[in-house]
């Protein structure tokens, strides 16, 4: 499944509510909470790191992974907070009012079945 | 960086944030690295393949490796710049923030700071006003940098820069290939008087050749300027050209004007055109501007190339640089001078950029002017660096307590500047309100014609000037605290039981040494501007040679039209001076072409019968005067007689001499019964006129000249249509006014009066640029001296108060308080020697540039230079002890017992 427009970046800030992660940890979490059914791609979500981070929702320091390896860990800003509060309440009103519209059953689709 | 702390197994190794553009490529690099490599291992761990795994992570990139590598550089790289402007903002707002809050809690060190620096900052900005709009803004012409004056000169009569003769300049204007064209003006103001709308209205007004404003590059604001053709007059009607300024303020900013026509001086002329708003040329604030209109039949009388009395601008061709028009304008020269051996012989020509031919005497005063303004301003940043230091070091403790709570040196550092950059700003502000305020002072109170520029406007160019001031000297006053701030550590601070420390020494030390600069700069001020107060002293002291005393004088210029015959022009100055000497209260009345210390008076080359023609050529000034100018003027004589009324215009041509000319040209000869003409080789056509006495010399041109040979002649036997009465009266000269205006609106009513001053008044205007200088710059000097004054106050206060528990034990153990106090003055004298001693030094390396400046006074006068330091010694004693009476006054129990 491809990522709706724009709420790549509420899903970020939603993964790094519970603490920093890097890259990689944060399309993990992701990913496991979707049930494999969601595709990041790696570049586009670095990308929105980026951003993120250049609007001062994120910040970035260098640390160690698990592996021992060099990463790049990010942390939400109190911005970041209160960003990740008001885009969650736009993105679930906006879902359930598409939900409540596709679930309105089409006549000739109901007759066919 | 976590509110919930280090995840388990993490072991971090953080770094500073470092936002540089440059490493966040590098810093991408090494992040797609990361992620592309946790996820192998994530995979593998899961049990793939390694190459597999390494497939795989790739192809989860959405992008091939180049692709993602490049979208990543870049968003990396814009976020560090971002991320650095918003940190370096965020820094600013907070140190700003920081500092404005600390500059609350001592808001007497804050407006002292505020207020010594809009001070500074205004007149700084004030006097740049000046020169920006005398010295650097071009002049409002097309291409002015091609523009130059050309004048004469003649070793002869000490001719340098001299108008020019106007049968010469007409020869260079047609000879001279590498001018453009070439256009010239006479060189005296003139004045007309506008009828026909209400009362006679006197307009500064100026005759320029038909070309003039074709050679500036000006168009007309409304209608013609002036035409090439219009220099040689035609007899036919004469026409104007108007000032904006005139066409507004005059004339209600009627554009039907053009090409209606006005009566000036009573003839009638017509408006051609208005001159658009910006156009100005430096010296001449002209509100009518009419062609010289010369009798073509002039250009081939001796006269003509006689009388020198034209200034020109010439234009370069496109091409020409001046080095190659003065090689074309000198064989120009060189030729007349063979051609024309009775006019020329020795008259070289030189050629000068226009502008700065135009402001000449101007630049050394605004220079002088300026330097010590700027000299001022450094003087208020040594205060305010003072201040601030003393206040850093009476922080050391906090300083100390954020360097050990982690603060960097650097962060202290900048903190330090911050409050110096808040204090600038808000000075530098208040300094360009004051300034704003300060430049109408400036225009109000200079003398007419001191500076040759009416516009002072603030603009672009003086803001930056003002800007970059407040960011200079924010700099300069900041590096005291900031250094201070910088070196100080902290262990010892920290420690510290009492006030006393070694850092507080090294403070004072640093303070002391700004102390010895600033001392330095005001005495090399104060200096300079004894220099000129002693000049001044002199020069206002120096006998004019007449009694101004009780004396009115009042011009009036009769209107060529209507006085158009001798008869008429004497008849009804005749008439003048006869009901002005019987005013009441009038012990004598008189008229004379010129006063002295006025306006300059002509002056020709004459010849003495008898006496051979001299290799050098003779000059002398000559005036017309009546009867009763040298009783009216209490000028004695000294041999023969003073002219009488038998002197008429029938009866022989009489002339009278001052002693300078008896002196040069008479020596051991008896002067009286000598004949002279006013002409260098006299000839047929030569009028000789015989000495009848010789009188005192009076100053001519100014106090400061010394008088130059003259020669007095009968006006009405040498008729002048512009001539000034002078009344001398026994009480206040200026009650006469109304009286003789009276009488001149009686005589004829479309009279206007030129100008009403008393002779004291003229003598005090011949002075207004010395004493206007000299005032400006003994007030800054007394500022510098008061602001200096308050450092060697500040200083020794702190030293005082640092050692305020050695000066107890002193007297517990038994000191004197003579003793005790001598400690603390000591320090204030010897600071302010060794400041003296710099300054003195300072001063004599520069005043030599105020030479021409200073009437026998030399730059080095001993008087100025042991005056000043002395001073300077004892009120800096005087303000040091101020503090040691504090410390001795101490009960040393209480000292004792504090801290």
């Amino acid at each position: 499944m491809a990522l709706l427009k724009g709420t790549l970046d509420v899903l970020v800030l939603k993964a790094l509510s519970w603490g920093p992660l890097h890259g990689f940890e944060i399309t993990r979490w992701l990913e496991a909470r979707a049930d494999g059914q969601l595709i990041i791609e790696d570049a586009a979500l670095l990308q929105a790191l980026h951003r993120l981070e250049e609007r001062g929702l994120l910040k970035a320091e260098w640390g160690v992974t698990e592996n021992n390896r060099r990463a790049r860990y990010y942390a939400l800003t109190p911005a970041g907070r209160t960003k990740l509060k008001r885009e969650m309440e736009s993105v679930l009103q906006s879902v359930a009012a598409l939900t409540g519209i596709l679930a309105v059953r089409t006549p000739s689709q109901g007759g066919a079945r | 960086m976590s509110e919930r702390g280090v995840r388990a197994g993490v072991r971090r190794l953080f770094r500073l944030a470092l936002h540089r553009p440059d490493w966040a490529a590098d810093e991408a690099d090494a992040e797609l690295e990361s992620v592309l490599q946790e996820r192998v291992d994530f995979l593998v761990s899961g049990g793939m393949a390694p190459d597999a795994a390494r497939a795989e992570a790739l192809g989860r990139l959405g992008d091939s490796i180049h692709g993602a590598r490049a979208r990543l550089q870049h968003s990396a790289e814009r976020r560090e710049r971002h991320l650095m402007l918003s940190e370096w903002l965020d820094d600013l707002l907070t140190d700003g923030r920081y500092a404005l809050r600390s500059l609350r809690r001592s808001p007497a060190v804050a407006t002292a700071a505020i207020l010594t620096l809009a001070l500074a900052i205004g007149a700084n900005t004030a006097i740049f006003s000046a020169v920006n709009a005398v010295m650097i803004r071009p002049l409002p012409f097309q291409q002015p940098d091609r523009l130059v004056a050309l004048w004469e000169k003649n070793p002869d009569f000490h001719w340098y820069q001299e108008d020019a003769a106007p049968a010469n300049y007409i020869d260079w204007q047609e000879q001279v290939s590498a001018f453009a064209d070439v256009a010239a003006y006479p060189s005296f103001p003139g004045t007309v008087t506008l009828t026909g709308s209400g009362a006679p209205r006197l307009l500064p007004a100026q005759v320029v050749t038909g070309n003039f404003f074709e050679v500036l590059g000006i168009r007309p604001f409304l209608g013609r300027t002036l035409r090439p053709s219009e220099t040689w007059s035609t007899g036919g009607p004469s026409a104007a050209v108007l000032s904006y300024r005139c066409w507004r303020d005059v004339f209600g900013a009627d554009r039907g004007l053009v090409g209606r026509t006005v009566q000036l001086d009573g003839q009638s002329v017509e408006v051609a055109g208005v001159l658009p708003e910006r156009f100005a040329y430096p010296g001449l604030d002209v509100d009518v501007w009419q062609a010289v209109g010369w009798d073509p039949t002039a250009r081939t009388q001796v006269w003509f190339r006689r009388a020198h009395f034209v200034r020109t601008v010439a234009r370069l061709k496109p091409g020409a640089t001046a080095e190659s028009a003065n090689a074309a304008f000198q064989a120009v020269v060189t030729r007349l001078e063979h051609d024309y051996p009775a006019t020329n012989t020795h008259m070289g020509a030189g050629l000068t950029p226009l502008h700065d031919f135009l402001i000449g005497s101007t630049r050394l005063p605004l220079l002088v002017m300026f330097g010590s303004v700027a000299v001022l301003l450094l003087i208020a940043c040594a205060n305010v660096g003072n201040l601030l230091l003393v206040r850093a070091a009476g922080r050391e403790r906090e300083a100390a307590l954020r360097l050990a709570l982690g603060a960097g040196r650097g962060r202290l550092v900048r903190m330090a500047f911050a409050e110096s950059l808040v204090l600038a700003t808000l000075g530098g502000a208040a300094g360009v309100a004051l300034g704003g305020w300060g430049t109408r002072i400036l225009v109000a109170m200079q003398p007419p014609g001191m500076l040759p520029v009416q516009d002072l406007s603030m603009n672009w160019g003086v803001l930056a000037y003002a800007v970059a001031g407040t960011a200079l000297s924010a700099l300069l006053f900041g590096i005291a605290p900031a250094v201070w701030m910088g070196r100080r550590i902290p262990a010892d601070a920290l420690h510290e039981e009492g006030r006393t420390a070694s850092g507080s020494l090294r403070s004072g030390r640093l303070g002391d040494a700004i102390l010895v600069c600033q001392v330095a700069l005001a005495i090399a001020l104060t200096l300079g501007a004894g220099l000129l107060v002693r000049s001044y002293l002199v020069l206002q002291g120096v006998a004019p040679g007449f009694e101004s005393q009780g004396v009115l004088a009042v011009r009036i210029v009769l209107p060529g039209i209507r006085f158009d015959s001798t008869r008429k022009v004497l008849s009804f100055y005749d008439e003048l001076e006869a009901r002005a000497r019987a005013l009441p209260g009038v012990e004598a009345a008189a008229l004379v072409s010129q006063v002295p210390l006025g306006p300059p008076s002509w002056s020709s080359q004459f010849s003495i019968a008898g006496h051979p023609t001299p290799d050098q050529g003779t000059q002398a000034i000559h005036r017309e005067l009546s009867r009763e100018y040298h009783k009216v003027m209490r000028v004695p004589l000294l041999r023969g007689r003073f002219i009488t009324d038998a002197d008429r215009r029938e009866a022989p041509y009489v002339v009278l001499i001052n002693e300078t000319l008896a002196r040069t040209y008479f020596q051991g000869e008896n002067p009286i019964g000598q004949r002279v003409a006013f002409d260098r080789i006299p000839d047929s056509m030569s009028t000789w006129r015989t000495i009848i006495g010789v009188v005192a010399d009076e100053r001519q041109a100014s106090l400061a000249e010394s008088p130059q040979p003259e020669f007095v002649a009968p006006y009405s036997q040498e008729a002048r249509s512009a001539m000034t009465l002078l009344v001398r009266t026994r009480g206040d000269p200026a009650t006469l006014g109304p009286a003789v205006r009276q009488i001149v609106a009686q005589l004829d009513p479309g009279l206007a009066i030129s100008s009403m001053q008393t002779m004291d008044e003229v003598r005090m205007a011949s002075l207004a640029r010395d004493r206007f200088l000299t005032a400006l710059l003994l007030s800054f000097a007394l500022v510098g001296v008061v602001l200096g004054l308050v450092g060697v106050y500040g200083v020794v206060a702190q030293l005082a108060r640092r050692r305020t528990r050695e000066m107890g034990i002193r007297i517990a153990l038994g000191a004197r308080v003579g003793q005790v106090q001598w400690i603390v003055v000591r320090h204030g004298v010897v600071v302010t020697l060794l400041g003296v001693a710099l300054g003195v030094g300072a001063a004599l390396a520069t005043t030599g540039a105020l030479r021409t400046l200073l009437y026998h006074v030399a730059p080095t006068d001993p008087a100025t230079f042991v005056l000043v330091p002395l001073l300077a010694l004892v009120t800096s004693a005087l303000a040091s002890w101020l503090p040691a009476i504090r410390v001795s006054r101490a009960d040393p129990s209480d000292v004792l017992r504090s801290d």
